[in-house]
């Protein structure tokens, strides 16, 4: 419902911002989401009173209340009734955890690479939404619960605020295998009212073909495709000199010059061949497990260094709920899982330091809800809305902190609570921009949890 | 407050009105503190309740802020700090709340200088503008800027591409040269492509889905199976110029006024599409809001939680509206053909439940409904004039119980002769399926006669056989499936590891068969479902209303949809919003007369047309060009290249099949998660709300007019095509329907045939219109 008609997207914004490119501390995001639901106690908030009481009901154990909790009811909404249960008998850590780096912040074993890296990293172990389905993967990325529709992605938003670092590359870009249509779809990266031009757009870390009509269907030498668009140009200039006042026109002609250098620019990014060995070494490129995610994020950095100011990367995509739902065997898949994203993540947090770009590049880890303390069956968790952790680094980002807290089991968010668009006000504060001003005609970005931007993880 | 309104020219009058206090509250706090949740005993939702307080003592002292516990709390000088969730009130909310109490806490301030809201220009009917002297009446309301008429050939390009959706072909231009400006827009209206271009348009702001939901499971979770009959309804009911008031009475409400007439039924797709498997709130909802936006352009959504801020309605009175809507859902009819519905079907809507209460949701909150209070259908007292008498509506036999039509049981007896054929070499499924045919002949028999009018007599011996017959093809058919689960049972053992998946499903199934075998049989079972025998009337009484010459915006919200796709810029900016908030027309008489002259013709969309396709404003040179819609541009290429399937109507095609199938575009299916990427690249409609286009230009346009296939292929095809001499200006005449200029045709010598008609499609001309 926008009746805003913008010639060029990189132009769209400024004027909506009080007729400034915003400033903020980080000029760029890369945003990480692994898709089906990460257990938060096996990953960044480790409870290890879970291991004492192991095996017992909820209700006889001191946390007892958690379940009587009013949380409960006002933190739920959801879309089948019933479908998902608080699976009340406690199961124990699928596996260790440590204090890492000088903030000895609790880390588990199954990701020890990211937890090298934790002094640059601020953990928000208080994150909770209202969706305890998969809908909550687009709810964390529009900050509406699945029920209300789709609506513009935070990447959408970051398109739309900021201008482009670099027009030969789309600006706000999708790597890896988008959730699947069971939980939004595209709707985690679209841009529903305003418009598709600031959507994402799907690369793939294919130099051959990575994105849609990156090469001529019908084999065409190099230098015959310029001589195309030489002739395609100058036809258009004849046009323009004969409509002097046509701006369409010149945007057409400005486009397709674009568009020339987007179809070298793009392949070129994915080149990672040009690579050092050591640099893909760090990534994992030279393990089977880590090197499929390790490419993707190779990828990113490339992106991110060339001015991409969006960056969404998805992992676990498996033609449904996603391959972190660990209702099951959840040791052995989240355990496999960890093993392919912890070396490649830990990888692209130290490339960007050791390149000067962590300073303004902002590195998000989420995913749409935690996983229950109690056991679902015999080896796995529920879904968990009511305490969760994501974290962010880089980008003017504290390392080495935790905000908020969840009880001593890992059910309630308890102390600084944050729905998810408080990430999400975060990003855009560190980008500039205040999140309770985004609004075109017709539409505010959210009336009434637009959310606030976590400050005390701010350095 | 009504910041729009200062804009705006209005009687000044007395109007109670909220404080901006009192919103800020409600908007803040009242998701605790309402009647039905009451935390803390504490009720902000009426003035005596927040004097009383809660649990913690008196809630609020008039005059006194300072000492009043709402403010200390909110202050965060008392304990507990409020608000429990999100942000302390800012200094300045304080102060206003502060204020507010000291004032007395009033629940309602009169307003005595201000415009009144319902003294809205949009509220109130048009009227016809007085026109000067005898030239054309739009151009009588318009300052002449000195334009001069565009060439004949451009003209007639644009007109094509106006009503078409596609370019004229040399043989067209050629055509038209004998006919006069306007006997080429007779004939272009007249041209059944029209219903196609507009038909789009329409599908817009209509918001035309196909199905979403779980593609994998096959399960539909939002819009409908079978919603492409609605799109056929679109793009006949143009072609014949139905008017569009009839349009709008059959959308809302064609199960009512044509209940017997499956070419009406396709119509109510428009209130189908709303459905949502799990949100009949959301669902509702969007059937409220947008056919306010849609044919109103009246934006009601802000009144689900609180009263509107800019326009005169009230929560209560949005949920007035809701209950027009309230006892509606969707099903499927059979269609002659097809006795699967899931293959093939007539989506339509009834009323199925028509005593289903409507109730204000307090904040909009489905969990706090307010139910001491049912609401009945009503529409906004602002808007115009009051809601017509809700009458009943009694329903045919063969609309309430659609499979008792004889197509239907003609059908299901041909596939049970079917069956039997089928089943022949395999003795017990024979058996059974021998039995299922005179039990189900039977089963017709008796249903026959139960609706028989004046009433059978021989009924009961006809459902007693009816009974029988089906009991006992029931059991053949149990024996049958009983064998089978065991021979599964028996292969999934067999073997050293014995699959445990297939035999629990095999136990599933033999103990389903066994069960099945000793049910008793009562009753026989009916052909299919029957829905009320009566509609409530409610939606045709809210459709007449729309559709009335009364209404002051429907007609104006039409017309500016119209122009606005004629001249990319509309008279009212917010197509969508004409209320307090929206911008005012850019020419307020020349609206009027639009609307007007739409209602004096009978609502006919082509006499509007017609109306401004002939004015010197239309025909005007335009400086700058506008670009075609996504569809527009793929169709031109098909067209152009002499190879688009001119093939009208019918299911949906699977984009996927984007370069296969060569149907205009309108023709694939389109949905949150289903697109056609070459359309999406050039800002096709958003399924879920598109009242206006976006016109982006970016690479990714670029390059798909560049690299697809699409443009490729046809390229080549048409280059073939115009082979020959002469070959640089046909491939003008036939791309861009007109002849290169020297310069052009100098650079075109030099271009191979193929490369040159790949230039002309990736011209800017080719792809817009001016």
């Amino acid at each position: 419902m926008t009746t805003r008609r913008a010639f060029m997207s990189n132009l769209a914004l400024g004027a909506l911002l009080n007729g400034q490119v915003p400033q903020g501390k980080a000029k760029r995001v890369i945003w990480l989401f692994m898709i089906g639901g990460v257990s938060h106690m096996e990953s960044f908030d480790p409870k290890p009173e879970l291991n004492k009481y192991a095996g017992r009901l909820l209700g006889d154990t001191p946390y007892h209340a958690a379940l009587e909790n009013p949380l409960v009811k006002q933190n739920l909404r959801e879309v089948i009734a019933g479908l998902h249960k608080a699976q009340p008998r406690l199961y124990p850590l699928q596996t260790g955890f440590q204090k890492r780096g000088k903030s000895g912040i609790e880390v588990s074993d199954w990701f020890p690479h990211i937890g090298n890296c934790i002094d640059d990293i601020a953990v928000v172990r208080s994150v909770w939404t209202t969706d305890n389905n998969h809908g909550a993967q687009m709810q964390f990325h529009t900050g509406r619960h699945v029920l209300e529709g789709q609506f513009p992605t935070i990447g959408a938003w970051v398109h739309y605020g900021l201008g482009s670092l670099n027009e030969n590359l789309p600006q706000f870009v999708v790597l890896g295998e988008p959730i699947d249509s069971c939980c939004g779809g595209p709707g985690a990266h679209g841009a529903s009212y305003l418009g598709p031009e600031h959507g994402g757009v799907r690369l793939d870390v294919n130099p051959a073909n990575p994105l849609p009509y990156a090469k001529p269907h019908v084999e065409t030498a190099p230098d015959a495709q310029r001589r195309q668009f030489d002739l395609i140009r100058q036809f258009n200039q004849l046009t323009a000199e004969q409509y002097p006042e046509d701006v369409g026109l010149k945007a057409r002609i400005k486009s397709y010059e674009l568009a020339f250098r987007m179809q070298t620019a793009v392949p070129e990014i994915m080149r990672l061949s040009a690579e050092s060995p050591s640099t893909q070494k760090l990534y994992g490129l030279d393990n089977s497990i880590t090197k499929p995610f390790g490419e993707t994020l190779l990828a990113a950095r490339r992106m991110a260094e060339s001015g991409v100011r969006f960056i969404q990367v998805f992992h676990g995509n498996n033609g449904g709920a996603g391959k972190w739902d660990g209702h099951s065997n959840l040791k052995k898949t989240h355990g496999e899982l960890a093993a392919q994203v912890d070396q490649p993540i830990a990888g692209l947090l130290q490339d960007l330091k050791q390149r000067g770009l962590l300073e303004d590049t902002l590195v998000v880890f989420a995913t749409e809800f935690g996983r229950t303390p109690g056991a679902e069956g015999t080896n796995g968790r529920d879904h968990h809305p009511y305490g969760f952790s994501v974290w962010m680094a880089g980008g003017g980002i504290k390392g080495g902190v935790v905000e908020g807290a969840t009880d001593e089991i890992g059910f309630h968010a308890v102390e600084n609570r944050h729905y998810v668009t408080d990430i999400h006000a975060t990003v855009l504060h560190q980008l500039g921009i205040d999140a309770r001003k985004l609004e075109v005609p017709g539409h505010k970005r959210i009336d009434i949890d637009y959310g606030e931007p976590i400050h005390r993880i701010m350095s | 407050m009504f910041k729009a309104a200062l804009l705006l020219g209005f009687t000044l009058g007395l109007y109670a009105q909220k404080p901006e206090a009192l919103q800020l509250l409600e908007s803040r706090c009242l998701g605790c503190h309402h009647t039905a949740g009451k935390q803390s005993g504490f009720d902000l939702s009426k003035r005596e309740a927040a004097l009383r307080g809660g649990d913690r003592g008196p809630g609020l002292v008039p005059g006194q802020a300072k000492g009043s516990f709402l403010y200390q709390v909110l202050a965060h000088t008392a304990r507990p700090a409020m608000p429990k969730f999100g942000a302390k009130f800012t200094d300045a909310e304080l102060a206003l709340v502060a204020a507010w109490i000291d004032s007395g806490a009033p629940w309602e301030k009169v307003v005595t200088t201000g415009p009144k809201p319902s003294s809205h220009w949009a509220f109130n009917k048009p009227q016809r503008p007085e026109i000067k002297g005898s030239g054309h009446p739009v151009d009588a309301l318009i300052v002449s800027q000195g334009q001069t008429e565009a060439k004949p050939a451009v003209l007639l390009r644009r007109l094509y591409l106006d009503l078409l959706g596609m370019p004229p072909t040399p043989e067209e231009i050629a055509r038209h040269g004998k006919l006069s400006y306007e006997q080429a827009v007779d004939t272009l209206l007249a041209d059944p492509r029209y219903g196609e271009r507009w038909g789009r348009h329409w599908m817009d702001v209509w918001r035309y889905s196909d199905w979403y939901g779980y593609r994998r499971s096959n399960e539909v979770r939002n819009s409908h199976k079978h919603m492409w009959r609605w799109r056929d309804w679109i793009v006949e009911s143009l072609n014949s110029d139905k008017p569009y008031s009839r349009m709008i009475v059959e959308m809302l409400a064609g199960d009512e006024v044509a209940p017997n007439d499956p070419d009406t039924l396709r119509a109510t797709g428009f209130l189908a599409r709303n459905y949502s498997k799990f949100d009949r709130d959301g669902w509702m909802q969007d059937a409220v809001d947008h056919t306010m936006l849609g044919f109103m352009g009246v934006t009601v959504k802000c009144a689900r939680c609180h009263d509107h801020k800019y326009d005169p309605i009230s929560q209560e009175e949005y949920y007035s509206l809701r209950a027009v809507f309230e006892p509606y859902e969707v099903r499927m009819d059979r269609v002659p053909g097809e006795t699967d519905i899931e293959k093939d079907a007539l989506t339509r809507v009834f009323d199925a439940a028509l005593d289903r209460p409507t109730y204000v949701l307090i904040r909009g909150n489905i969990q706090t409904p307010d139910k001491s209070n049912v609401l009945t259908p009503a529409i906004p007292a602002a808007l115009g004039p009051a809601l017509g008498k809700v009458e009943p509506v009694s329903l045919p036999l063969a609309s309430y119980y659609p499979d008792h039509r004889e197509f239907v049981h003609s059908e299901l007896l041909k596939e049970a002769k079917a069956a039997n054929t089928k089943a022949a070499g395999d003795p017990l499924a024979l058996a059974a399926a021998e039995a299922e045919l005179p039990a189900l002949e039977a089963r017709i028999a008796a249903e026959r006669a139960k609706f028989a009018v004046p009433a059978d007599a021989n009924f009961e011996d006809l459902a007693a056989k009816a009974r029988e017959l089906e009991r006992k093809a029931g059991l053949l058919r149990g024996h049958e499936k009983l064998q089978r689960a065991q021979a599964e049972m028996t292969a999934a053992l067999a073997g050293d590891k014995p699959d445990t998946k297939k035999v629990a499903e095999a136990q599933k199934n033999l103990a389903a068969a066994t069960a099945a075998l000793t049910q008793p049989a009562t009753g026989y079972t009916p052909i299919g479902k029957e829905y009320p025998t009566k509609s409530t009337g409610r939606r045709t009484a809210l459709a007449q209303w729309i559709a009335s010459n009364d209404n002051p915006l429907t007609a104006r919200v039409a017309a500016n949809h119209i122009w606005l796709r004629h001249f990319g810029t509309a008279l009212v900016p917010t197509v969508f919003d004409f209320g307090l908030n929206g911008q005012k027309p850019t020419n307020p008489q020349l609206l009027d007369l639009l609307a007007t002259e739409f209602m004096r013709s009978g609502w006919s969309m082509k006499a509007l047309h017609k109306l401004i396709l002939t004015s010197a404003i239309y025909k005007a040179n335009r400086p700058a060009s506008r670009r075609l819609e996504a569809e527009v541009v793929r169709d031109s290429i098909l067209a152009v290249a002499g190879e688009l399937d001119r093939t009208m109507g019918g299911a949906d095609i699977d984009p996927a099949k984007g370069f296969e199938s060569r149907r205009r575009s309108l023709y694939f299916s389109h949905s949150p998660d289903m697109q056609m990427q070459f359309l999406q690249v050039f800002d096709g409609a958003n399924p879920t709300e598109c009242y206006e286009r976006n016109e982006s230009v970016v690479p990714q346009q670029a390059l798909a007019m560049a690299n697809s296939q699409l443009s490729q292929d046809m390229a080549a095809k048409l280059a073939r095509r115009l082979e020959g001499p002469g070959f640089v200006d046909r491939a003008f005449q036939t791309v861009l329907g007109r002849a290169p200029s020297a310069a052009e045709r100098q650079l075109a010598s030099g271009a191979a045939p193929v490369d040159l008609i790949h230039a002309l499609f990736n011209h800017n001309d080719f792809v817009t219109t001016r």
